[in-house]
């Protein structure tokens, strides 16, 4: 069993539910959704040793527990404090052994694995559709620095995507693109358990990346960015992939730090921002779309109350937008009540995966505002695009 | 599911549950509150069977979770129908197996009632539902410039239902308020195994509010505090609350001897010990022996008092030859203890044992146990020493992190044999628990005080279904 190796971690447990937080609908959203203690990090560090001690088995019910975690890291985070248990992984692990032990898991979750193998994508779009958000923009071949939309920011969020490839064009980046090669970076794999190709995918990938004279990648999805700076060189036993990645929060501040473009048009709005939690709990990347936002001119900036790592998830984590996306609407609600909270005219994050979850959200809640990229904040004061998609009534075609 | 609940029940009980068409328990627990609320699969039960003491695991066969009193009521009828016991589960966080289920029953799990009921703040009193944790209650308080001051270990996860219905105390708590059970706790309202509602303090009283623990014939609220949860079911707790203390000093000092020490607490206890200042914290490492490590901090409305207590405090150290440390290892102490349970678990799982109450002059004796009996006779090294004032005893401890599972045995062998020493002496225990707790030195004693419990468990209780085995093993009623 692949939680084995995680046996010391589970043992470690010392029960004390920080994990759980001051209340039930504090900090995991996934004891917000399904109560349960089975639901926290520590009744999972209890089911895992049950497991482990040949008390109970893998089983199609107590998937939902498994696979309904958001994987935002929230109760890592507390655990840091206490007994630095990675539950992440250790949930990664249990998902795994569903698999390899032939346990049924949720059926949209091993769709969406099997979709990225057959259709190269999580949508099962085709190439040409993959591929309209880049219309009329220009990619030089070879130049070494690989924009990277992943599926999310390709497949529907068409304009977002246009807009973050002309800033980062017209800040001077060179910018490759793999069009009609570009696949999926795999996540879908690690996130559902079903890892049985993803060593040989991630090889491909990054040969297929090689010889295309890949040197860096830049792209503006946590998940695509922890798949390469990560998950990659653990498959592929590196201690670092032998290319750069950078996630497109630090790109953007560099634009801003290095004075690329001039920031001359203000916006004029009240704006907060939301923290994904791969690039925040998981890669402590808090300040620079802080800092973005606060260099830009009129923009006056707002925290909610769960900020940095005490964060609340989106609800699009883990693979519960699909596995379960009842969940994932309500805690997308929570998060939105956050966020009406502070009274702010704007909500802003930089995670596609976010941003749709949000947005969705936001259709629900049938709230008179949306959700930004901070780089269409950026684009609209270096004047590069019109600011009226800031308004309300604004609606991308995509 | 695979475990074997024979090992560790008694076969009249294990008969008794077999009887039970479970099944039907599910549906008509199911039928009172909503069908999702109830649960009964193994993997959902597995996290209720343990809590923060080496307790051996103990399954329940049913997951519940009440929203209302009525809820409760209905449980508790069924229950009594079926002669089936019912677990109370707060934030599972007791030391010594006093939340887990004896026997196969019904597990209440109380996460849902976990609400900030109403902050009075002309008559400074909050209602709390008994799941609220004691950090979300002080972040609502403190909104309002209010707090309630006395809380204890165990970090913000801790709730107020579970914590004063096992009498809790600790660093948090004060010299002046002391232990939960003081006169802090205002009003309860309790449902008991019959179902019946109980209100105490002026609650009592139909057409009064609550405000007043003590006023209406006996103090009720006082036999169901410590109680661990057999008398009945706490379903809302009223609090007094006062302005949170704008000044306070932490000061750290290092005494030479544990008479010192002694003196000290009776200094405190004498001329400072009915003010706000939190019970003096003594901690000993195991590495350190002879290092006698002290922690106060001292709060209040106004500088020139709490400076002046400063000064008086800093005297009667340098008087008794101690040295006035730095504060950032209090600093560090505290923060972790009591906001972030910071590393606590590093060096593995944490349990207090040899624990208990005890005169001030007392400290010698359980401190002597832990030197000779501990470290010396059994080399067990990793085990720390420590307790506070309270300011007119001690609640002290030993406490040490153990590997589980490869050290687990020898761990609880090692605090059974202390618990016995200690419990033979002046220390009365500081929580009860079941058969893994410290029920056992409470039955052999078979005080009037005991005998008085177990009749009135018997009239409350006559089927003994609430929390069966806990503090009175089944045999004793």
């Amino acid at each position: 069993m692949r939680i084995e190796q995680y046996k010391d971690m589970i043992y470690a447990c010392g029960r004390c539910e920080f994990c759980r937080g001051f209340d039930y609908n504090d900090r995991c959203p996934e004891i917000f959704t399904q109560h349960w203690e089975s639901s926290t990090a520590r009744g999972r560090m209890a089911i895992a040793r049950a497991i482990l001690e040949g008390n109970l088995e893998y089983s199609e019910d107590l998937a939902e527990r498994i696979f309904g975690c958001f994987m935002c890291g929230r109760c890592r985070e507390e655990c840091k404090k206490a007994a630095q248990i990675d539950v992440i992984e250790i949930t990664k692990a249990m998902r795994q052994d569903f698999v390899e032990q032939g346990v049924q898991i949720p059926e949209a979750g091993a769709n969406m694995a099997a979709t990225v193998t057959s259709s190269g994508n999580i949508f099962a779009d085709p190439p040409k559709e993959h591929n309209r958000w880049a219309k009329e923009l220009e990619f030089k071949e070879g130049s070494g620095t690989l924009f990277y939309p992943g599926c999310l920011a390709s497949h529907r969020f068409k304009e977002k995507t246009n807009i973050l490839v002309r800033l980062l064009q017209a800040a001077g980046y060179r910018l490759d693109f793999l069009g009609d090669d570009q696949k999926c970076c795999g996540t879908p794999y690690w996130v559902t358990g079903k890892m049985e190709n993803a060593k040989e995918y991630a090889e491909a990938y990054l040969k297929k990346l090689q010889s295309r004279r890949v040197k860096e990648i830049i792209t503006p999805c946590p998940s695509c960015f922890r798949a390469f700076d990560e998950e990659y060189p653990h498959l592929l036993g590196m201690e670092k992939l032998p290319i750069r990645i950078r996630h497109t929060s630090e790109v953007l501040l560099e634009i801003i730090d290095q004075k690329k473009l001039n920031f001359k048009y203000p916006v004029n709005k009240k704006i907060t921002y939301h923290d994904p939690c791969e690039i925040g709990r998981y890669r402590d990347i808090y300040d620079p779309p802080r800092a973005i936002l606060n260099s830009i001119p009129g923009i006056e900036f707002t925290e909610m109350s769960r900020n940095r790592e005490h964060a609340f998830c989106c609800g699009g984590g883990g693979g519960c937008k699909i596995m379960f996306p009842d969940y994932s609407q309500r805690v997308a609600d929570e998060r939105i009540r956050d966020f009406v909270e502070t009274e702010a005219e704007l909500l802003t994050t930089i995670c596609p995966a976010c941003e749709m979850n949000l947005t969705h959200g936001f259709y629900e809640a049938d709230l008179d505002t949306r959700v930004l990229d901070i780089a269409e904040i950026m684009a609209v004061s270096a004047g590069l695009v019109d600011s009226e998609i800031l308004e309300s009534d604004y609606f991308p075609e995509d | 599911m695979k475990f074997d609940t024979a090992m560790t029940i008694s076969t009249v009980s294990l008969e008794r549950t077999m009887m039970v068409d479970m099944k039907k328990v599910t549906a008509l627990l199911q039928d009172v509150v909503s069908p999702s609320r109830v649960t009964d699969r193994d993997f959902d039960l597995i996290p209720y069977s343990r809590d923060l003491s080496p307790a051996e695991q103990k399954m329940p066969t049913h997951v519940v979770m009440p929203e209302t009193k009525e809820e409760i009521q209905a449980i508790l009828r069924i229950a009594n129908d079926h002669e089936y016991p019912v677990y109370l589960r707060g934030g599972g966080t007791s030391h010594w197996d006093a939340y887990l289920p004896q026997e196969p029953g019904i597990m209440l799990d109380l996460g849902r009632m976990n609400k900030v009921l109403e902050i009075n703040e002309r008559d400074l009193v909050a209602s709390v539902q008994p799941n609220c944790t004691w950090a979300k209650l002080d972040r609502e308080l403190r909104k309002k410039g209010l707090t309630y001051l006395c809380s204890e270990a165990g970090g913000p996860a801790m709730t107020v239902g579970g914590s004063v219905m096992k009498a809790g105390g600790g660093p948090h708590s004060t010299a002046k308020f002391g232990f939960h059970g003081n006169q802090d706790i205002i009003a309860l309202e309790m449902v008991l195994p019959n179902g019946d509602i109980v209100e105490t303090g002026s609650a009592a009283w139909p057409s009064a509010g609550k405000f007043k623990r003590q006023c209406l014939g006996p103090d009720l609220a006082g036999m169901f505090i410590g109680a661990e949860g057999i008398l009945g079911v706490c379903t809302e707790l009223s609090l007094r609350i006062r302005p949170v203390t704008d000044i306070s000093e932490r000061l750290t000092a290092t005494m030479k001897t544990l008479d010192d020490v002694i003196e000290f607490g009776h200094f405190i206890n004498r001329h400072v010990g009915d003010e706000y200042m939190q019970g003096i914290y003594l901690w000993v490492d195991p590495s350190a022996p002879d290092v006698f490590f002290l922690m106060m901090d001292i709060f209040g409305y106004e500088q020139e008092i709490v400076d002046h207590r400063k000064k008086k405090i800093i005297e009667k150290i340098k008087e008794l030859g101690g040295e006035i440390g730095d504060r950032a290892p209090a600093d560090d102490y505290f923060g972790r203890i009591l906001t972030g349970l910071a590393d606590l678990f590093n060096t593995g799982v944490w349990h207090f044992f040899g624990a208990g109450s005890l005169r001030i002059d007392d400290i010698t004796f359980l401190y002597k146990v832990w030197r000779e009996e501990v470290i010396q006779k059994r080399g067990y090294t990793k085990a720390g020493f420590g307790g506070q004032i309270l300011p007119r005893d001690w609640l002290a401890f030993m406490v040490t992190n153990y590997r589980e599972p490869d050290d687990w045995k020898e761990l609880v062998k090692m605090a059974d044999e202390i618990d016995e020493i200690t419990l033979n002496g002046p220390v009365v225990p500081y929580g009860i628990g079941g058969r893994d707790g410290l029920r056992r030195f409470v039955a052999e004693r078979d005080t009037g005080y005991y005998r008085l419990l177990k009749t009135l468990k018997k009239t409350l209780d006559p089927k003994n279904i609430l929390q069966r085995g806990i503090f009175i093993p089944e045999e004793e009623l």
